[in-house]
């Protein structure tokens, strides 16, 4: 049995780490040693192996419960987890086509500010957000 | 009219009716074009229409449905589109 600290150093997470899965029902001790102390086993490091390795491919915790559930179902099968993976790449390509947006935005203003001993009055970039923030009132 | 229903190979969901979302489609709008597009084949396509959860499907290339409709909602989205179409022509 692994106290919070050993388990967690053992995961590389921090103690606030592992409680914050604990509150939101990702993980529990194994059992409460009688000083009161959590006690986990060797199934927690791999269920925390799993829920780091899950964020890694941009799961959320939600997301993470509902992959861990999935696995202890028995009526569940392959397919059930694919889809839940293909969703998740539709939802990185999505963000990665807004980051590409913002970066090709960021180029045209970097490209257009050319003189860079302009006083920061008169810097390009600067009036072009302020020219973006302008677009965007009502 | 170009009807596209997004779906991923094996999922049950995806494709429960499509044989009925078909018919209907085809019966409400017999000159459509139906086509069943499997999302990993054409994921940038899918992203540019907004898709994000399986199935959907788009119109026009409009993303109408973010789950599979009641054949009565398809009818009532392409009578809709038809409707607006026909008041943009006058």
């Amino acid at each position: 049995m692994l106290t919070i600290g050993k388990v967690a150093a053992t995961a590389q997470i921090s103690t606030d780490a592992l409680r914050y899965y604990e509150r939101e029902g990702l993980i529990k001790p194994s059992s409460i040693s009688e000083g009161g102390y959590r006690l986990y086993n060797q199934d927690a490091v791999m269920r925390l192996h799993f829920i780091k390795q899950a964020q890694a491919c941009g799961f959320t915790l939600s997301e993470i419960r509902e992959l861990l559930l999935l696995s202890q179902h028995t009526s569940a099968c392959c397919n059930d987890v694919r889809q839940l993976a293909i969703e998740k790449k539709l939802q990185l390509e999505a963000k990665i086509k807004v980051l590409k947006m913002m970066s090709s935005s960021l180029d045209a203003m970097i490209t257009n500010c050319s003189n860079h001993s302009l006083p920061v009055t008169d810097c390009p970039i600067l009036e072009a957000i302020a020219d973006i923030h302008e677009v965007k009132k009502p | 009219m170009i009807i596209e229903l997004f779906y991923a190979e094996g999922c049950q969901q995806c494709l429960r009716n499509r044989e009925t979302l078909k018919a209907t489609a085809q019966q409400t709008l017999p000159d459509m074009v139906w086509r069943e597009i499997n999302v990993l084949e054409e994921i940038d396509y899918a992203v540019e229409l907004g898709i994000l959860t399986l199935p959907a499907i788009a119109i026009d290339q409009e993303l109408v449905f973010t789950k599979l409709p009641s054949a009565a909602q398809l009818t009532q989205a392409l009578i809709e589109r038809v409707t607006k179409e026909k008041s943009y022509g006058n």
